[in-house]
């Protein structure tokens, strides 16, 4: 499952849960944005974007 | 003294394997990095069943590209064979299943090598260099297998070079050698931060990637391997193991370039830096805690080398591992803050009794393997 949020530097981040509780954050210059992509084409809908810290 | 020349791309010892090459260096010759297969930051020693996400890193420097999920296995040093003398370490690769690829299907394990380290040679110019690709390989299966050297460029400024070579004899290793001219064609980046030439070991890809045309440039085109070569992901339980990759300039292999642990650690750490102490130890620091409200904290990492780029992901271990003194606070999330080149933050959130602007460190807590991958992978 995804999420997403914004830094207070305005960067956007995608978030990748994993089971064991471990998460990945990623950019739209990472690799896994493509699967992310790829991922939203499928039907999926990511988690509600988090506030951000 | 006056200076001699040598009319020869090598001059061999007497020592079987030790030679040196016209590559202009005996040191730095190989534009492969972790061509040992030594350094394992992301998964350690543990196996890896691979999904359908591309690129995915295993040992350090190496990605697979594979299209279908639970393929491939692999592992730093799998199912424990000799490694080829000289070596410790070799990446392992074991066939899930016999999976008859379909033509847009690919499965290959690459090197994507970064511009810096081969603007040198030259490649899209009249003046291209010619590089001799080597490696030591083993197999439970036989015959002519295949890779490329590419610019993962499909359109018109594409240009690949597929070679096979043969695995004569299973379960044995074989040293390979291939000479490769310089592309004069194509488009390669220059001296950049960006990926310039893939070497790619062929696993099983389909039709559309793979040309009857070996062992000549084809632009243009993008190729992982030779119709008809094997296909380890074929064959459910095959094994493929490599070590002792290295590209150099010149017509010759020459012995393989040994770096220093620590050299080759830190030539990794450009593109991917992990925290890590998931192979044992407790309380391990990860950075200057600064307590930003009641409930969040700072950690500030300064990396071990300064990373090719911004790393465009970071990968943390459950919040719950993590631990600040003092204050002896656990946490719930985790959220990235600034990124650098030099430098990353991120903070801890969802504690309780902290006080803003005091500092400290973050840890590892006592019980659990804590982790932050901090990737600027090509």
């Amino acid at each position: 499952m995804y999420s997403s949020y914004t830094t207070k530097f305005g960067q956007l981040f995608y978030v990748i849960k994993h089971d064991d509780g471990s998460e990945t954050h990623f950019t739209n210059e990472s690799p896994y944005y493509q699967a992310y992509l790829k991922w939203l084409e499928a039907g999926n809908q990511p988690l509600p974007a988090d506030t951000g810290a | 003294m006056a200076y001699g020349t040598v009319s020869a791309d090598i001059i061999q010892s007497s020592v079987p394997g030790v030679s040196l090459g016209a590559g202009n260096a005996s040191i730095m010759k190989n534009r492969i990095i972790n061509g040992a297969m030594v350094i394992s930051q992301y998964n350690g020693t543990n196996s890896v069943t691979l999904g359908a996400v591309n690129p995915q890193y295993t040992l350090d420097r190496w990605c697979f590209q594979t299209s279908q999920a639970s393929k491939i296995s692999t592992q730093q040093n799998q199912n424990s064979v000799t490694p080829p003398v000289g070596f410790s370490n070799y990446l392992g690769i074991t066939s899930l299943s016999a999976y008859s690829s379909g033509s847009s299907d690919y499965f290959d394990v690459t090197q994507r090598i970064e511009g810096f380290n081969t603007a040198d040679l030259g490649w899209g110019t009249a003046n291209a260099k010619t590089v001799t690709l080597s490696f030591w390989v083993q197999s439970s299966l036989t015959g002519t297998f295949s890779g490329a050297l590419n610019n993962n460029t499909g359109g018109g400024s594409g240009a690949s070079y597929v070679f096979t070579y043969s695995i004569p004899v299973a379960n044995t290793w074989t040293q390979i050698s291939v000479t490769v001219p310089g592309s004069t064609s194509g488009t390669w980046s220059g001296a950049s931060n960006a990926a310039s030439i893939y070497v790619t070991f062929n696993l099983g890809s389909g039709s559309s990637f793979l040309t009857s045309t070996t062992n000549s440039w084809t632009s243009p085109g993008q190729y992982f391997g030779s119709t008809g070569s094997v296909s380890v992901v074929g064959t459910n339980g095959a094994t493929f193991y490599i070590t002792g990759v290295q590209l150099e300039v010149g017509s010759s292999a020459t012995g393989f370039e040994y770096r220093q642990y620590q050299q080759e650690l830190a030539l990794c750490q450009r593109y991917c830096y992990a925290q890590d102490n998931r192979a044992g130890g407790i309380y391990y620091v990860f950075g200057t805690m600064a307590a930003q409200t009641s409930s969040n904290a700072f950690c500030i990492v300064p990396y071990a080398v300064t990373m090719r780029a911004t790393p465009n992901s970071v990968t943390f271990s459950a919040a719950n591992t993590f631990y600040s003194d003092p204050s002896n606070a656990n946490y719930t999330g985790a959220q990235i803050d600034q990124l650098g080149k030099t430098t990353g933050v991120f903070t801890l959130t969802g504690t309780s009794g902290l006080t803003p602007g005091y500092a400290g460190r973050i840890l590892s807590n006592n019980t659990a393997a804590a982790y932050v991958i901090w990737s600027a992978e090509l």
